[in-house]
């Protein structure tokens, strides 16, 4: 992982309160960047308020360029989508597991893609890394759901994903874009036409409960990718932990960082 | 060059007074990819109890104005796995080592210092009496000078290692612990801890952190913490390590000024894993600007 400052070079309202950033970064850092993977960002002239670097997913990236997005919840989000072209940024990363490779590379199984709101820009970053290396995406399908069309967001970019063999689902919990409803229905209409088949799913944690459950019922593999508070995300606060299965202990759990042992965790091992 | 040399116990010389304060700095090994650990007086590691300890469930950490509230609980990897798996790692990497501990119970800690005795590449043995964040042990020995007296009588007894006694700021007259500790055979003091607090999540009417309080550090706490080490570096006659908000290399100047021997950065690693490190050049730099020989002259020359 890098430590470095650098600055923003492109940034654009995708939303009422969503922003993308996109900042220059060494080839050294594009080359370790992967789906799934994060970096903490901050500013240096925030006088320590805020305090702490925030965590945001690596959403896209290319040669000596990466993008995030932020959407503004509070002093941190606020600060960082405030900042213009040109605007100083302290970067920490990639950090974070990424989701699994080899998964994605299997061709026997459909594997689908679940993000519940903000959940987007982490899923997001497997189909950008397919379309910027122009892999195929036949077999693979995207459930997007957001609160409304309005935080619908990327959309442009996820169909041009299509001409890879992409397919694509929206719901919206107003019904304002796509059908009326959550994500997760329809991860469970799918999974039963396509069984068998593997799942990452990136979004708030009562999506991603109830993607396990629904997992669990259609005895499907799944990784969850997890966005637990952190300080450090390198391993050293113990801010983030995430109560998670494990063979090694006498009482059959851990406390797993999630910034280093995940974010990207298979779903039946979280225990929620 | 200046001489950055530091004695914070009989027979403990640092190569400069910064050190990193428990449990802000992991092991030690996770900050070796970003700089040389070596480099540092001492690292001090994550508290240790004799048996693994898991820590606390629910929200651990929440940011607050200029600092963050933890609540992690103490979780650790125990003593033996510290001894089997991180120690040796720490002496590759020529790290000079302090270790944290505490316990349930005075015979806890009295054990875990006798079982640390004589370990090599053990330089001290820093006891945590402060911990807000836990129900046993931790800083209900602090808060009373006669408990926190009788504690480090039991553990001096066990143990030949140069100790470091880690005082509590939730306490009425955190001078009176200092002495009470120092007579009973603590080689230095070093504080402080966090300071208990507490986070409301006015949406959900409910308290952000699982454990409902927690413990405050970072800049918000600063004035604070150089109160309290002025205070305490006066009315006692060991070393004093200062701890509290330091982020920079002029937050640690300003301790060394107060009567601070050595100084332990905590919550600005999280931050830049690389700030105990840059304070070490920061330090150096500045008092040969200021044309100092000795960091020792410098040391307690606040003007009054």
């Amino acid at each position: 992982m890098y430590l470095f400052n650098t600055e923003v070079i492109y940034k654009q309202k995708l939303s009422q309160d969503i922003y993308r950033l996109r900042l220059r970064a060494t080839k050294d850092f594009c080359r370790a960047a992967a789906p799934g993977k994060f970096v903490m960002l901050g500013t240096d002239d925030s006088f320590f308020d805020p305090l702490l670097r925030r965590p945001f997913g690596i959403c896209r990236w290319g040669e000596n360029w990466f993008e995030v997005i932020i959407k503004v919840v509070g002093k941190g989000s606020c600060q960082l989508s405030g900042l213009e072209k040109g605007a100083s940024v302290a970067v920490h990363g990639p950090l974070g597991n990424g989701y699994p490779k080899d998964e994605l590379e299997s061709e026997q199984k459909s594997l689908f893609l679940v993000a519940g709101g903000m959940g987007i820009a982490s899923i997001a970053s497997h189909l950008f890394s397919a379309l910027d290396c122009n892999q195929s995406l036949t077999g693979t399908f995207l459930l997007y759901g957001a609160a409304s069309y309005s935080e619908l967001i990327l959309l442009d970019e996820l169909t041009a994903a299509s001409a890879l063999g992409l397919k694509m689902q929206t719901i919206t919990d107003d019904g304002s874009c796509g059908c009326q409803g959550l994500v997760t229905q329809l991860l469970t209409n799918e999974l039963q036409k396509h069984p068998q088949s593997q799942v990452f799913a990136c979004g708030p944690e009562p999506m991603l409960r109830s993607v396990q459950k629904i997992l669990q019922k259609a005895e499907c593999d799944g990784f969850l990718s997890l966005e637990n508070r952190m300080a450090c995300g390198f391993g050293v606060c113990l801010g983030c932990v995430q109560t998670v299965l494990s063979k090694n202990s006498e009482t059959g759990v851990e406390m797993a960082k999630v910034c280093t042992q995940g974010p990207v965790f298979p779903a039946q091992q979280v225990v929620f | 060059m200046v001489d950055l040399k530091v004695q914070i116990a009989p027979g403990v010389v640092l190569k400069n007074p910064v050190l990193t304060a428990s449990g802000t700095f992991g092991y030690g090994r996770e900050y070796a990819p970003y700089f040389d650990i070596s480099k540092l007086g001492a690292i001090i590691s994550k508290g240790l109890s004799l048996q693994p300890k898991t820590g606390n469930p629910g929200v651990r950490i929440t940011e607050t104005a200029c600092g963050m509230l933890n609540a992690i609980g103490l979780e650790n990897i125990g003593v033996e796995r510290f001894l089997a798996d991180e120690l040796p790692i720490l002496q590759e990497l020529r790290a000079t080592v302090i270790v944290n501990i505490f316990g349930n119970n005075q015979d806890e800690y009295a054990a875990l210092a006798a079982k640390l005795d004589g370990v090599a590449g053990i330089a001290a043995l820093e006891i945590n009496i402060s911990c807000p964040n836990v129900k046993a042990g931790g800083i209900q020995f602090g808060t009373d000078p006669r408990a926190a007296a009788k504690l480090v009588a039991a553990v001096r007894k066990k143990t030949s290692s140069p100790l470091i006694t880690k005082l509590s700021p939730n306490v009425s007259d955190i001078v009176a612990v200092a002495k009470a500790v120092e007579e009973a055979g603590s080689d230095s003091l070093s504080l402080i801890n966090t300071l208990l607090g507490m986070a409301v999540d006015l949406d959900r009417k409910r308290p952000v952190l699982g454990n409902v309080t927690g413990g405050l550090s970072g800049p918000a706490i600063k004035p604070i913490a150089l109160c309290m080490v002025y205070q305490v570096a006066r009315a006692v006659s060991i070393p004093v390590i200062g701890i509290g908000g330091i982020v920079s290399v002029r937050d640690a100047l300003e301790f060394l000024l107060a009567g601070a021997t050595a100084i332990e950065v905590g919550t600005a690693s999280f931050i830049n894993p690389r700030t105990a490190g840059e304070i070490v050049t920061g330090i150096e730099n500045y008092l040969d600007d200021k044309g100092y020989n000795r960091v020792t002259d410098f040391i307690g020359s606040l003007a009054i």
